[in-house]
């Protein structure tokens, strides 16, 4: 097995995406709760509401606020879980004595977990999209969010393997990303308490998660309005450089000795 | 003969402790086969780790082996459990098994193919060693350690697993380096014996010379029974663990002479010229004494 390994190839993606599959977690959090969020929320908010027009506008706020749900509950809480649950057996070690590099696993990993989201995503469309009385999006509004989610993916992605490889074990991982999880919904007006119902204190840390404009303004870029979206980007580029700090931390502890 | 990879004044430290300290110069070449033992946290492991690189070190490891280019099977072996052991082999490998001649041949050859289909955890303890032997030996490296392969496997298990090494490696021109607490098995593998005690080397070499610096041409090795102390009183006893009794012979006439005592007496011996143990009790003891930590 003297041969030179590729750093991408379909033989490692496909095995890590079965890796990703047989995460339990990222089913029940990652398709299963979107969806029911996406069901129940609004239909509980907009009953008996006359303006049919208000209702599907709330409705789609929903709708787009709870599929980015998706990368959350994936990738940052099912890819971190995965990971501190292989780095506490030592199986990232294992297979680099193999001759399969940190960085061959993270690429392929990175793809398998992007194409699992995207399955979630489809998922997710396929079962709200037909049920739920959303507002008509433009093509922009639509890549537009599709671009949002798939940078909010990679940025978990960064971020998950980072706390995993910072705690090397499941329990601390688990319970740092969930409260992520939590925190991330609750500041981005996802559990009850919208953004002009914070505290000062509240709001400033909510202006810097992309979750926040993504819930609060979305529906706006959904159906082709104006709209700045300088506080978005610096939501996004916020989060990307905690997440690429931590990855480099990471990466540097890990760092295998070569003589 | 090229030399693999040469250890200069290594020392590796846990916190404040020292966990490996060698002082002197140890080279692995080409076709070596070396024995590693020593008792638990003599620094086996620890010599291993550092030589993959898995663990921070003091001094020089000078090898023109690209990390790759070793291959280990580690005391602990994990993998995913999330499918079965047939994908993981082929990711690992980069191959298909169907597909690939002499990774079959290896299944075969371990008679692993009905486990193909079991998840990881569902392997017994025998398989699972099995399965990453079939992994290290696929990657055909110029040197390979093996860290106690046999560990927690029964008798017959280990002997048809060792059987399977010896048999493979037999003809082969790569380095083979082998911690195990079995010397019997050591016995079948190794030429070199590395002896480590607390993080210390106590004596590096080819085993038959060490066995002639620590215990003579030949070993006589009784049980260590009130009869058989008085039996041999009247002579000079090697070191040996303390449920035997050790007696070093240099010549054929001591050789005989102890014989017909053992068969007048109806004693049960056996007799090695190459006993693993031995060597490790007795190049311990000489160690000990040249420290003053025995008289």
């Amino acid at each position: 097995m003297n041969k030179k390994r590729k750093l991408i190839s379909g033989s490692m993606i496909l095995f890590e995406l079965r890796d990703v599959v047989g995460n339990p977690f990222i089913h029940i959090f990652g398709i299963g709760m979107p969806i029911f969020f996406a069901l129940i929320l609004p239909r509980s908010i907009t009953a008996g509401m006359k303006d049919s027009d208000l209702a599907s506008t709330i409705v789609t706020s929903f709708f787009l606020a709870t599929g980015s749900l998706i990368p959350l509950a994936t990738v940052l809480i099912g890819y971190a879980a995965s990971c501190a649950q292989e780095l506490e057996k030592g199986i990232p070690q294992r297979m680099e004595l193999f001759g399969i590099s940190k960085k061959e696993t993270l690429f392929n990993r990175a793809i398998s977990e992007g194409i699992f989201m995207l399955i979630a995503f489809a998922i997710y469309v396929l079962v709200t999209g037909f049920i739920l009385d959303l507002k008509k999006p433009v093509l922009s509004g639509v890549l537009i969010y599709a671009l949002c989610m798939i940078v909010l993916g990679i940025i978990c992605f960064i971020l998950a393997h980072g706390i995993a490889n910072l705690f090397e074990k499941f329990g601390p991982t688990y319970c740092v990303t969930m409260l992520l999880y939590f925190g991330f919904m609750a500041l981005g007006g996802m559990m009850g308490i919208s953004y002009d119902q914070m505290s000062k204190g509240m709001q400033a840390v909510a202006k810097m998660l992309p979750m926040t404009y993504i819930s609060r303004d979305f529906v706006t870029v959904w159906t082709g309005k104006n709209y700045n979206f300088m506080p978005m980007i610096q939501s996004y580029l916020f989060l990307a450089a905690i997440a690429g700090i931590l990855l480099f931390i990471v990466w540097k502890k890990t760092e295998r000795k070569v003589h | 003969m090229q030399t693999l990879l040469s250890i200069n004044n290594l020392t590796v430290r846990y916190g404040k402790d020292v966990a490996l300290q060698i002082d002197q110069p140890i080279a692995i070449e080409e076709g070596d086969r070396v024995g590693i033992i020593g008792s638990n946290g003599a620094g086996k492991s620890t010599l291993i780790k550092s030589i993959l690189g898995l663990t921070d070190y003091e001094g020089n490891i000078q090898t023109t082996l690209k990390p790759q280019e070793m291959a280990t099977h580690m005391q602990f072996n994990e993998y995913t459990n999330s499918m079965p052991v047939k994908y993981i082999m082929e990711a690992i490998l980069d191959t298909k098994i169907g597909k690939n001649k002499k990774l079959s041949e290896l299944i075969s050859y371990f008679e692993f193919e009905d486990c193909l289909r079991k998840r990881y955890s569902s392997l017994s303890g025998g398989q699972k060693q099995r399965f990453t032997i079939i992994l290290v030996m696929m990657q055909e490296a110029p040197l390979t350690f093996y860290d106690e392969v046999t560990s927690g496997l029964d008798f017959e298990t280990r002997q048809k697993l060792v059987e399977k090494l010896v048999e493979w490696y037999r003809d082969k021109e790569c380095g083979l380096c082998v911690v195990s607490h079995y010397y019997e098995e050591l016995e079948q593998l190794v030429e070199k014996l590395l002896i480590l005690d607390q993080g210390h080397v106590i004596a590096f070499g080819n085993k038959d010379e060490l066995f002639h610096k620590y215990c003579g041409k030949a070993v006589f090795i009784l049980d260590n029974s009130l009869k058989n102390q008085k039996l041999l009183a009247a002579y000079e006893r090697l070191e040996a663990p303390a449920h035997l009794l050790a007696l070093s012979c240099n010549d054929a006439e001591k050789e005989r002479e102890l014989t017909e005592l053992f068969i007048q007496n109806n004693v049960n011996y056996k007799r090695s010229n190459q006993d693993i143990e031995m060597i490790y009790v007795n190049a311990k003891a000489a160690y000990e004494k040249s420290k003053g930590r025995r008289k």
